[in-house]
This record gives structure tokens, sequence and C-alpha cells, in this order.
């Protein structure tokens, strides 16, 4: 294919946005949980990952649709952060204010490393290491020179709304414009008048819980084991780096962005480049722009 | 406090012979202390998915062996105990668990881990401390750089066989043109290495070579390619990771060419179930082995096999397994425990396995030859070479 | 010496350490001389994290990247030069890359230094990956690599200077210069501290060891695939031992090291997926209950002993 024909090429847009939509959503709820949190939140893949399996089980042990169990399974995924929350995270939050930022820092990483690797674990153990994957959606449909096969075009649809609405939520509603005040600087929400507490907890059901509706979304694509959520976590992390920690929107943008660099960018150059590709561009960015690139602020030195 | 002496000596006495006694286990006769078997074996990590063929067979095996009254060793029964560790996919941890098992375990015998890579990091190991290991699921020409001693290698698929093989096939269904997709990881980029240079040689046009990398997320860029191009036939040098995100989007562009060929991945149950049955069907891909009556043993093992884990075994990785371990048994009935007699009896000895006879000539087997199977009707039969076809081949119809 | 042993129960453990881990080789069998080997390597790798990521608080992710490029630089050039100009040039490598990217890369802070580091250590990796395929390289095995006594006294070796470095910098001027920055960056520079220079010294510094500790640790396993040796689990787990170690010093890393270790040894033995759930639970108790890690287990249990001193039995 020549460049112009790569470029112009519909079936790889479609293909760029399916992927683009699935990190938006990832980055989503893992900028939502360290927004408030202020802690990197290494087992987010994870999460992705169980509300997989969770399809899967539905799937293969009670014949449940994926798309009928999302919003179960993302319920669950949502209870889990609430109980984390209340069991845990408020008490950090609470009383952390002592600890130096290096040691917050570290300390989390290493917390929600621990809690990665006992959730993979947990589920090789029920689930056994093996890959698992179902078919589900799988006709193909054709609109013009592109070919959607059905799960991969729900996955766009259903990420893709979400994100939309997320962002028109945080950006029009009360509640919404809350949840930023509470992400942007949380001592000043709470002396306007800000439930913080409320703010708080609910970022972590929505951050859990998009998580979970992901991982639905990822099992109808193709293989996964209890080992497969560390990618996400990764591009998760990229995504909300580059756009700046905290940022949803431009979380979602980037997102988008990542998504378009990946899929033009192999077919531009090969396969093999796609990860040179990916953090090349985001080892460059981070570098020119520090603090991500639609970060407000000046550069440290 | 103080206790009187007779009785600080009883206690101390008492714990001792305790911890003995826990330390060495049940005390029995000799000819009943259980035979250790140790290997590695990944069970976390980024191979975990592919051992259980592997691990279900050496279980299946045990299983039986158990229930006839233990393993022959040189004219005793003795019941057969596994000693597993996990190497965490990684081939360094491989080393240190099997420098283990022989140092601090002393395990009786070895069993081979999965995996080209592995059985590759052990090979010193073994030379080293002069324990000789039956090998399976490793193919690779650097197999033939290891000194022969030590560690052996069933397996007829080694990269440039295959690519001599694949071509003569290909050249048999008069393919002119084709697609090669590689996984940049050593086995598939090996036979990637061979093939291109022999289709060449063939007068076969390659129209689109790509590599991709071994966590590829979606190949859509490359099989739009693919499609362009309109070839006879489609070489997917894909391992199972990669070989249902191929199969599915392969499906999703519509890639109807009449020969598909994936290299790892369609020999396991689990490529049926995940990509669904008309997607499976007429794929070509890589083993040696189908249970046909000639084999003795063959269907009784695919039998036992089903019944014990409700699926097929892998027709490539288990069949491999099961054959060391026949070779394993064979051996150990007629030498005992001798490393240097079982060393010398695996090395020049023709053995019955259920994939026929099985001989060594240094590291590698020199009778089977390299095989392609293709799903036909839900079930893997053999179409190359002619000599071992169970089956013609058929063109694959669509996905 | 006086960070390394304020007390005589410091000094008895380190020369317990030092000796116990010297008379290894020549008493046990292979296999605990290679967790003596494991131990050291986790030793060397930790000690030198410490430089920048503990003293001046730039959490670092991608500690692994210097490991890899130390083990590649002696795949590549293997039984082409002699061996001891690989590993020191492993060494020299590293801290080269380090020089040429820290200025750019110290730039950036906080949380986006932590997976920026990540995301610099993968991105070698995979540049690394395409390189050796582009190659028609898929794997390599070495043939001939020394034996397991002379890998053993030169990760030692490492080891003794990863813990002789850190110390040097804790006590000197440079490493309170580190602290201070740690603490606030923008004071600490209008003080006069030269806050860009420190950073990379400390950078750099800290990237030699792992570098030769890489080329070393290359010998061990005659088989080289470059995905295995930028393992991001290496940079997870020397954060780990430096975490649960705590403290502020050469001590820490060295309690972190042994603990996790020996944690490791006992429990992989046993149950390998139970194991990694033990050990994630491991951390997470740990990170809430005990946040200064052992060293600040350890320092409040004499700090409440010497309290009670006083008091009478």
């Amino acid at each position: 294919m020549t460049v112009l024909e790569t470029l112009l090429s519909g079936q790889l847009l479609f293909a760029a946005l399916v992927t683009g939509s699935l990190y938006a959503l990832i980055a989503l709820g893992l900028n939502l949980v360290y927004g408030t949190m202020r802690m990197l939140n290494v087992a987010h893949g994870d999460l992705v990952m169980l509300g997989a399996y969770g399809a899967f089980a539905a799937f293969t042990l009670l014949g449940i649709s994926p798309l009928l169990a999302a919003p179960a399974i993302a319920a669950v995924g949502g209870l889990l952060g609430y109980g984390l929350y209340r069991g845990i995270f408020r008490k950090i939050l609470a009383g952390g204010s002592s600890t130096t930022a290096v040691r917050l820092e570290s300390n989390s990483l290493l917390l929600f490393f621990g809690l990665s690797i006992i959730l993979q674990n947990a589920t090789a153990l029920a689930f056994t290491p093996n890959n698992r994957a179902y078919n589900y959606l799988d006709t193909v449909y054709r609109v013009g020179d592109v070919a959607m096969t059905g799960n991969r075009l729900a996955t766009l649809l259903i990420a893709g709304t979400l994100c939309i609405g997320m962002a028109l939520f945080l950006a029009r509603s009360v509640l919404g414009l809350a949840m930023r005040a509470v992400i942007e600087r949380r001592e000043a929400a709470h002396i306007v008048g800000v439930n913080v507490d409320r703010v708080q907890w609910l970022s972590f059901v929505l951050g859990f819980g998009s998580a979970a509706l992901a991982g639905v979304l990822v099992s109808m694509l193709g293989q996964f084991s209890p080992f497969s959520g560390f990618p996400f976590t990764i591009a998760g992390f990229i995504v909300i780096i580059l756009g700046g920690l905290g940022n949803v929107m431009a979380g979602l943008l980037a997102a988008v962005l990542l998504g378009l660099i990946e899929t033009y960018g192999v077919a531009l150059t090969s396969a093999n480049m796609r990860s040179v590709l990916l953090y090349g561009a985001f080892v460059a960015a981070l570098l020119l722009f520090p603090n991500g690139l639609f970060a407000r602020r000046a550069a440290a030195r | 406090m103080k206790f009187p002496k007779t009785s600080r000596r009883k206690v101390v006495g008492g714990i001792t012979a305790a911890m003995l006694a826990l330390a060495s286990g049940t005390v029995t006769a000799q000819a009943d202390k259980p035979l250790r078997i140790g290997f590695s074996m990944a069970r976390t990590g980024m191979l975990a998915n592919a051992t259980p063929s592997q691990l279900n067979t050496y279980e299946l095996w045990r299983e039986q062996t158990n229930a006839r009254g233990g393993m022959n060793v040189g004219g005793t029964k003795r019941k057969v105990e596994f000693v597993i560790f996990d190497d965490q996919s990684k081939p360094d941890q491989a080393v240190r668990i099997y420098e283990k098992l022989i140092t601090d375990d002393k395990v009786d015998l070895l069993l081979a881990p999965w995996g080209t890579p592995f059985h590759l990091a052990i090979a010193p190991v073994l030379e080293k401390f002069k324990f000789p290991v039956v090998g399976n699921t490793a193919a690779s020409v650097a197999l033939r750089t290891v000194k022969p001693g030590y560690i052996w290698f069933p397996t007829s698929a080694i990269p440039d066989r295959i690519g001599v093989e694949l071509t003569a096939m290909l050249k048999s269904q008069n393919v002119k043109s084709v697609a090669v997709l590689s996984n940049v990881l050593p086995f598939t980029k090996e036979i990637k290495n061979f093939l291109e240079p022999e289709l060449k040689k063939a007068g076969i046009t390659v129209k689109v070579t790509a590599e991709y990398p071994p966590d590829i997320s979606d190949m859509t860029s490359t099989l739009t390619q693919v499609k362009q191009a309109n070839v006879d036939a489609v070489l997917a040098l894909a391992y199972p990771g990669d070989s249902v995100l191929y199969a599915k989007q392969a499906k999703e562009l519509g890639l109807n060419n009449p020969l598909h060929f994936v290299a790892i991945g369609p020999t396991d149950a689990f490529f049926a179930k995940a990509v669904g049955a008309t997607s499976a069907e007429g794929v070509v891909s890589i083993a040696h082995w189908s249970p046909r009556a000639e084999w003795k043993g063959s269907q009784a093992f695919y039998d036992a096999y089903v019944k014990k884990f409700g699926e097929d075994p892998d027709y490539l990785n288990s069949a491999l397994a099961w054959m060391s371990l026949e070779i394993l048994e064979t051996t150990v009935a007629k030498t005992g425990l001798d490393k240097e007699k079982m060393r010398a009896m695996i090395s020049s000895t023709t053995f019955d396995t259920i994939n026929g006879k099985v001989k060594f000539d240094g590291v590698q087997n020199s009778i089977t030859p390299t095989a392609f199977v293709q799903t036909q009707k839900g079930k893997l039969q053999i179409v190359w070479p002619a000599s071992l076809a169970s089956s013609k081949f058929e063109a694959k119809k669509g996905w | 010496m006086k960070d390394l042993c304020p007390n005589h129960g410091w000094t008895l453990l380190w020369i317990t350490c030092l000796t116990c881990l010297g008379a290894l080789p020549f008493l046990a069998n292979d296999y605990l001389v290679g967790v003596g080997l494991t131990l050291l390597m986790w030793l060397a790798l930790t000690q030198s994290w410490c430089v920048l990521s503990k003293m001046a608080g730039y959490v670092s992710l991608g500690h692994v990247v210097f490991f890899g490029l130390g083990a590649y630089l002696v795949v590549v050039t293997w039984q082409q030069i002699p061996l001891v100009l690989a590993v020191l040039g492993a060494g020299v490598l590293s801290a080269l890359v380090a020089a040429l990217v820290g200025l750019p890369v110290l730039r950036v802070r906080g949380p986006y230094f932590v997976i920026l580091t990540f995301g610099l250590a993968e991105l070698v990796k995979y540049t690394l990956t395409w390189i050796e395929s582009a190659s028609g390289m898929a794997s390599r095995i070495l043939f001939g690599a020394p034996d397991l006594r002379v890998i053993y006294f030169s990760m030692f070796a490492l080891a003794l200077a990863a813990v002789a470095l850190l110390t040097w910098v804790g006590n000197s001027r440079f490493g309170h210069g580190l602290r201070s920055l740690r603490e606030n960056e923008e004071a600490a520079e209008t003080l006069g501290v030269p806050v860009v220079r420190y950073k990379l010294m400390a950078f750099v510094l800290g990237a030699a060891i792992p570098g030769m500790v890489g080329a070393i640790m290359a010998l061990r396993s005659t088989y080289f695939v470059v995905g295995q040796v930028f393992d991001p689990m290496i940079s997870v787990t020397v954060i780990a031992m430096a975490i649960l170690g705590g403290g502020d010093n050469a001590r820490g890393p060295l309690l972190g090291v042994i603990f996790l270790t020996l944690l490791s040894e006992l429990l992989w033995a046993n149950a390998p997926l139970l194991y990694m759930v033990i050990l994630g639970a491991i951390l997470i108790v740990f990170v809430l209950l005990v946040p200064n890690g052992l060293i600040g287990l350890l320092e409040g249990r004499r700090a409440a002993a010497s309290a009670s001193a006083g008091k009478p039995p």
C-alpha cells in the first residue's frame, strides 16, 4: 500500500478507533483513581483482566451474553472499588499528610503492585493459567471498503459512548464539576463545600467499574489469561501521563492519539516497530512536555 | 526455670527424633521408597498458558504408572512422585531449578520443561552433572550445537526441515505466491529464516513478508496488506498467543485464500473453542502425530487424555511429552538409575512410541519425518508427507 | 563508617554477612551458591538504585535498562573481546547512556518520572528486539561461560562496590545535597545546591553498577533473549526491596534484600501460585502497617527499649 492509501484507509481508521476507544476507557478509570488518590494504580490492568474473566464465566458457564452481563460486571467492579476505598484508602488519604511525597509514591507503587500480583495469581489458581477466549458477535459487517467484526464495532460504540458521556458529565454536571475540583485541589474543594468523601468514593466506583467494563469488551476481542492485564496497565499509564495526570479530557484525547499512532505507525513501518513507535513517541513527548502534552503549568527544571 | 537433666535430654531427644522422622518421610523398606522425578514448568508468567498440555500429559502418565504399581526401575517397581517447581516462564529460573533438583533435592530422574529456550538453558546444567534427560517440546537448529550426551530431542519439527517440507507441500498444491507473517519469537523466526530461501528456490513468490512482536494486539495493518496481495497461501508463523488473534482478524478482513498455515496453536483443543469450529476448519499446522492403528498406544493415549481432561491432547506438545516418557520408561526398566547406562541406551536404541519408531542420531530424532496436519471436520489429520498422510489436503473455504 | 554502624549490632551484621557470603562457595552445594549469587545481585542492584531514587527522591521504574544494556553488550561481543573488558565496558556503556539521557530525563518529576523511566527501559528493550530480529537473530546461545564460583565472586565484588558507593554518597556533602533536593527541590536550589548537576551525578553513578551486574548475570544462563533481560519485574523487585528495607542509607536495602530473597526462596519452593499471592499480601501489609520499612521497625523497637531502659525489670 502506498503511504496515501494507508493514511486514507477506512479499515485502518476503524482499527485505530477501536484500539483508541479501549485505551480511552481504561485511561478514564485510571485518571479518576489517580486524580483522587494521587496514587499510581498499577493493578488497573488486572481489574480489566478480571472483568474479562467475569464475562467469560458468564458466557461459558451461564450462557449470558457479555453485553448483557456487562452492567453487572461493571457494578461488581465498582463495588470492589468502593470496598477498597472504605476499607483502606480513606484512612491513608486522611492521615497521610506527614508522609513525604516520595514515600507515598513508591509505597503506593508497591501497594498496588502487591494487589496486582494477588489478583493475577488468585485468578490463575481459580481459572488455571490457560489462555481463554470465546466467540461472540463474530459476524462481519461491511460498509464500503471497511470490514467490521460485530464485537469490534460494539467495543467502539460502547467504549466511545461511555467516554463521551463521562466527558460531558465532567464538563456539564455539578457533580462532575465537583469531581474535577477535587482532582485539581482537594483541600480547596473541601473549603468551597464539596463533599470530598462522596466525590472520592464515586471516583473509585467509576474508576474500577470502567476497568471491569473494559475487560468485558476486551474478552470479546481476543485471548486473555490471568497475566494479560499488564499491557493494559502500561497503555493506560502512557495515555494518562501524556494527557497530564488527572486531566480526564486530555486523557481521552491522548488515548485516541495513541490508537492512531499505533495503527498507522505500524501500517507505515512494520508490526515489529509497534512498541518502538509507541514508547518512542511517549518518551519524546514527555521529554518535551514534562507535565504531559496538555499541561498548563510551566515545566520543572 | 531449670528442668532436671534426664527429662531435658528426653525432650531434646524426642524433638530430634521427630524432626528426623519428618525429614526422612515415612520410614519404609527400600523398594517402597517412592521414585522422585523432578522438573520445572511455567505456571506463572507469559508462557503459563502454553504449558498445561505438557503438564497434563506428565500427570496422566504418573497416574497410569502408579496404577500399574509404579515405574519399572531395573526390575523393581517404584511409585512415582513428582517434584515440580515453577520457572515463571524464565529460562534462567529453570537453570536454578534444575541445579536445585540435582544438588539439593537429589531427585532420581528429571523430566524436561516446556519450550525450546528452557531445554537449551538447562543443557549445560545437565552436562555439568552428567544427568541425562529426554527432551520433548523443543525445536531449534540451535539444538544441534548442544553437545550430544545428556539431552535428546524427539521432535521432527525443526525449523530447517519445516522450511523444506512446507515448501514441498506448497509446491505439490501448485501454490505460486505466498504471504509470510512471523512472530519474532525464536522458533517461528527460525522457521521464517529457513522458509523464505526455500520458497525462493522453488520459484514461489513471497508477495508479503512481515514480522510482529509476541504481544501484538491488532494485526489489521498487516492483514490488510495480505488481503490486497491476493496470494495463494498465507503462512502465519504464529504462537498460540497470536494464533487466535490472527484467525479472528483474518475472518474480519475476509482472507479467503485456499491455504492458511498457522505454525503453532491449531493442534491445541483450545484453538477451535476460541475461534469457532468453522474458522478452525481447514487450517494447516505442524504436528507429526495422530492416533492411528499402526502406532501402538496412540489411540489409548488419546482416549485416556480425553477422559481425564475433557479435551483433546495437543497433537504436538502432548504427544512429544508422552513419547519422551515412553523412552524414559523403556530405558530405566532396563538400566535402572545408572546415569551412564541410561545415556548409552538412549543414544543407541530404537524406541517404540505412540508416534512409531524413534531413534536418536546425535541429539535429533532421525526417524520421524517432519509433518503437517489439517483440521478436517473438527479432527486433525496428517496431510503431509504422503508416506504418513491419513487424509488429503482440502482447500479452506473461508473463515 | 559512621552511618554503617553507629552501634555494635550493625557492625556485627555487616561482618556476618560478609563472612557468610564470602565463605559460601567453599562450603555449600551449587544450589545454595546460586541463592547467594541471587542475593548479591539484588544487593548490588538495590543499593545502586538508591543512589538516585532514595537519596534524591526520583523514583526510577527503569533500573533494568542498565542491567539489560550490560547483558546485551556481553552477548554481542561474546568471544570477541576478553570478558573482563566486556564487563567493564558494560559499566561504562550504562554510565554513558545515563549521562546522555540524564539531562532531559531528570527535568521530569514525580509520577511522570516514574513512568518515563519505565517507558525508557521498554523503548530500549523493543529497539534492541527489533535490531535483533532485523539482523536475523532469534536468540543467542553462549557456550563456554565461566564457572559459577567466578561469577559469584565477581558479583560479590560488585555488591561490595554498590554498598560502598551508597554509604559514601550517604555521608558526603553530595549526599546531603541530594537529600535536600528530595525534600524541596526549589528551596534547595535557592540555597545554592547545584541541583541539576547533583541529580545527573546521582543518575550516572547509579547506572554503572547495574550495567556490570547485567553483564555478569548474562553468563549465568547460556540462553539469551532480549525480552528476558529487560524484564520490568527486575525494576519492580528492586523498588520492593528498597521500600521493604526502608531507611535512608545502605542498611535498609541490605535488610530488604535479605528479607525478600530468603522469603522468595522459602516460598517458591512450595506452591508457585500461592507463593505469589502470599508475596503480594506481604507487600500490601508492609506498606500499610510498616511504612518505614524494616529499618523503621528496628529503630522503633530500639527507641522503645531505650525509653524503658530506666525502668526496673
